[in-house]
């Protein structure tokens, strides 16, 4: 055990905690004002829901003994033998500290798929889609990667959860999308934000709570934990410039919408990269983030699918471009438990890497579609058209964001 | 070469994150004291330095800050794109934590500099030559004081002393407010109409993140988890509650009612003032110094309508003469008994520290000065700093962002 590090993953702990009620006033503000305490609830909420189903058979599924590369068996059921001393994940912290730690990447993870579904649908199928989303995609897919499941063991490296959490979020956002429907009246009349300010402090937690998810996946209070908090700010800060530059020449104005959502988009691009690449690859994968994640969510106008708050062009083309790049510009001289991309003569990185983009890709998406359409027999997923009209906060919650 | 520390290291992670939020955090303290059509512009004054300065510092700005020294002016540029610097530590700064680091912990202190100076011009400045500015002040006013006090420059061999950028931050930030501020000139109606700040819990919530992201900025540059960041960190908790309370009082006596409003300002005098002395001093010299910021401050911001220019969140009041105060403060209550790595002030029988002070603010006002004034001009001259007399009526957001912050039908 060491107090260093078991400081700076107990604090990187409380920094992610953070980000999924930042993640809520960054959607919250871009809902109208009817809506804004419902989606802010459905990030909230998961920290209530989560919490229970981890330690009830959560971390065991995700980390616990392997059971064929796909899952993890019931040992830790209750968190049976995770005590205070060092687990088999780190040697210098405690189990619970690491268990806490990844407890609210699983937190987050499902609270970034409501950007999707946004201003329809119903409480009560909310929750139980989050319960069983996690279940089914969220804890298989975390071991695939990190509890010793057979992406982990093909060599993908994803740092701090560019498979694990971005992509498999947005894969489950374009099933949601796809599955509920449009928003009434989108497309044919204007949807504007309703709190453009409320959604910049939700992106700033974001980007400060961010410094505890990226550095904090060293694990350590080390070199490569100093990596990674490097990159996440440097790869923020290009993708950042680069979506308010494109934006500025293709439409005119530099929007702080836009300064905002290219900064998220370099977050989740650097987020599988961040403790494996250098700081020049950094900026370049931040620079393309924040371009192409534009690009991406132009696009959405065209394909004609309601992603109301853009999960899929963010977190899904950044999470693809991130984990891509992981396989192209990682390095063993930045860091030697890593392994070289395709620009340090290894190919075979960047096929790996496809490898997890794809497996996670397919999985996600249908077993993510499977649960849509089940929940929505059970119970039906979406709001009638007076309570839409209405606002989900007077009609879900029987209350109101704003007095005047 | 040092051998990394987990403990420093972890410290300065977490310090690196607070510092960081304290830049969105000012752009939300000074977006509620704006007009409703100008608060999206003020908040991406803010936010887009982060983006740009981290830019800047990678590629030129840490190696001219604290690069290898020339003639005590500026660093050179072997650093350049950080060549040569990794997770290893340094040998001249921060020998227990990754250089990576230290790189970066710096990096957030030159990005809120100039996000502090937009106070001055809030609600009528061009976006583009704006950015233009941020760019240029950075690289020929802030890159090369901070190479003076903490890289190695002259004003550092001179012994002058600064804990964590009461010169190099708040004094720089501050002299270059007031010069934008009467080189821009008021907005249009000030001093006939009073422009009511639209959202103060917005300015509150500022304060909060700021006063919490301020203990990264202090006591983090201790850059170690030890008794000096203890000591820095007890500092600037105490001269922010005494900056508080003394705003509030000498405004209840002076105008009849404490406000909200002089409340936060009060704390962010007090935080200010206290910045460059945090690792140096006892605790009852932070309160002393929180006390007086508070008064002082207040009053310079009550001078300004006398004086006519319009300094729009009065970062000259507040920063400039709190940094000023704070900076010379040193000289009086400094104690090595506190930090030995320090020196004694004035109290503990060496007036000489005060003198070497002085000679610290007289040199970073005047250099500073005259450069915010110089790429003002130029700037202006080139692209022109001021929105046309319908932009800035019709708000900054929409003119220059197309946007509207808030949409409650």
């Amino acid at each position: 055990m060491n107090t260093g590090d078991t400081a700076f993953m107990m604090l990187a702990t409380v920094l992610v905690m953070f980000m999924t009620p930042g993640l809520g006033l960054f959607y919250g503000g871009l809902v109208r004002a009817k809506n804004v305490l419902s989606t802010i609830l459905q990030s909230f909420c998961c920290l209530g829901l989560v919490s229970l189903v981890w330690v009830f058979y959560g971390y065991s599924m995700a980390f616990g003994p392997d059971v064929a590369g796909f899952v993890g068996n019931l040992d830790w059921v209750f968190l049976k033998g995770v005590g205070i001393a060092p687990g088999p994940y780190s040697d210098t912290i405690p189990d619970l500290v690491f268990c806490a730690f990844q407890l609210m990447f699983a937190i987050i993870t499902p609270a970034l798929i409501t950007g999707a579904y946004a201003e329809r649908i119903k409480f009560t199928s909310y929750m139980l889609f989050t319960v069983l989303w996690v279940t089914f995609v969220y804890f298989p897919i975390c071991h695939w990667v990190w509890g010793g499941g057979w992406l982990g063991s093909l060599g993908a490296l994803d740092f701090a959860g560019g498979t694990v959490i971005h992509i498999n979020s947005a894969c489950a956002a374009l099933a949601a999308a796809l599955v509920i429907g449009k928003r009434r009246g989108y497309g044919r009349e204007p949807i504007h934000p309703h709190n453009l300010p409320m959604t910049v402090l939700g992106g700033a937690i974001l980007w400060v709570g961010w410094f505890g998810f990226n550095a904090g996946s060293a694990l350590a209070a080390d070199g490569i934990a100093a990596l990674a908090l490097f990159n996440t700010q440097v790869a923020t800060g290009a993708a950042l410039l680069a979506w308010m530059v494109a934006e500025w020449m293709k439409q005119g104005k530099p929007t702080t919408l836009g300064a905002v959502s290219g900064a998220v988009a370099g977050l989740v691009a650097i987020t599988p990269a961040a403790g494996f690449v250098g700081p020049v690859p950094a900026i370049i994968i931040g620079l393309v983030a924040g371009v192409v994640c534009y690009l991406a969510v132009l696009l959405k106008g065209k394909l004609g699918y309601d992603d109301a708050l853009d999960v899929v062009g963010i977190h899904g083309v950044g999470g693809v471009w991130g984990a891509l790049a992981t396989g192209l510009f990682a390095s063993t001289a930045w860091n030697s438990g890593g392994a070289d991309g395709l620009f340090y003569g290894n190919f075979h990185q960047f096929v790996i890497q496809a490898i997890g983009v794809g497996a996670s890709i397919g999985y996600s998406f249908v077993v993510s579609f499977v649960i849509l359409k089940v929940v929505d027999i059970l119970l039906g997923l979406r709001v009638s058209e007076e309570e839409e009209v209405q606002g989900l906060d007077i009609t879900q919650h029987s209350e109101i964001g704003y007095t005047n | 070469m040092g051998s990394i520390s987990a403990g420093d290291t972890a410290f300065i992670i977490v310090s690196a994150a607070l510092v960081l939020m304290m830049t969105p955090a000012l752009g939300l303290f000074y977006g509620g004291m704006v007009r409703e059509k100008n608060v999206l512009s003020t908040i991406m004054q803010s936010f887009i330095m982060i983006a740009l300065i981290s830019f800047q510092w990678v590629y030129i700005g840490y190696s001219i800050s604290f690069g290898p020294d020339l003639g005590g002016v500026i660093g050179d540029l072997s650093w350049f794109g950080l060549k040569g610097i990794g997770a290893e530590p340094s040998d001249t700064y921060a020998t227990t934590i990754p250089h990576l680091l230290f790189v970066m912990y710096q990096c957030m202190f030159a990005v809120i500099t100039p996000a502090l100076i937009t106070g001055a011009f809030a609600e009528r400045i061009k976006f583009g030559p704006f950015l233009v500015f941020g760019l240029l002040w950075a690289v020929l006013v802030y890159n090369p004081v901070c190479h003076w006090i903490w890289g190695g420059g002259w004003l550092s061999k001179l012994g002058v002393m600064d804990f964590a950028g009461g010169l190099v931050v708040h004094l720089t930030s501050g002299i270059a407010a007031l010069v934008a501020a009467i080189l821009i000139g008021p907005r249009r109606g000030f001093g006939r109409r009073s422009f009511m700040p639209h959202n103060l819990p917005m300015t509150l919530l500022g304060t909060g993140l700021l006063w919490f992201g301020w203990f990264g900025f202090n006591a983090g540059s201790a850059l170690a988890a030890d008794g000096v960041a203890v000591g820095a960190f007890t500092a600037t908790h105490l001269a922010a509650m005494a900056g508080m309370a003394a705003w509030s009082l000498v405004e209840k006596f002076h105008r009849g009612d404490a406000t909200t409003l002089g409340a936060a300002s009060g704390a962010i005098a007090g935080l200010a003032t206290v910045t460059p002395a945090a690792g140096f001093i006892t605790p009852s010299a932070a309160i002393v110094i929180g006390l007086v910021a508070g008064a002082v401050c207040y009053f310079a911001v009550s001078l300004k309508s006398r004086l006519g220019y319009d300094d729009s969140l009065d970062v000259v009041g507040i920063h400039g003469v709190g940094g000023l105060v704070g900076s010379l403060s040193i000289g009086i209550f400094a104690s090595k008994a506190v930090n030995p790595a320090g020196a004694d002030g004035l109290l503990y029988g060496n007036p000489s520290l005060l003198l070497t002070q002085a000679i610290g603010v007289a040199a970073v006002l005047l250099y500073a000065g005259t450069a915010s004034f110089i790429i003002l001009k130029v700037v202006d001259a080139i692209f022109g700093l001021r929105v046309s007399d319908e932009d800035e009526v019709q708000g900054l957001d929409l003119s220059q962002h197309s946007e509207k912050a808030y949409n409650f039908q």
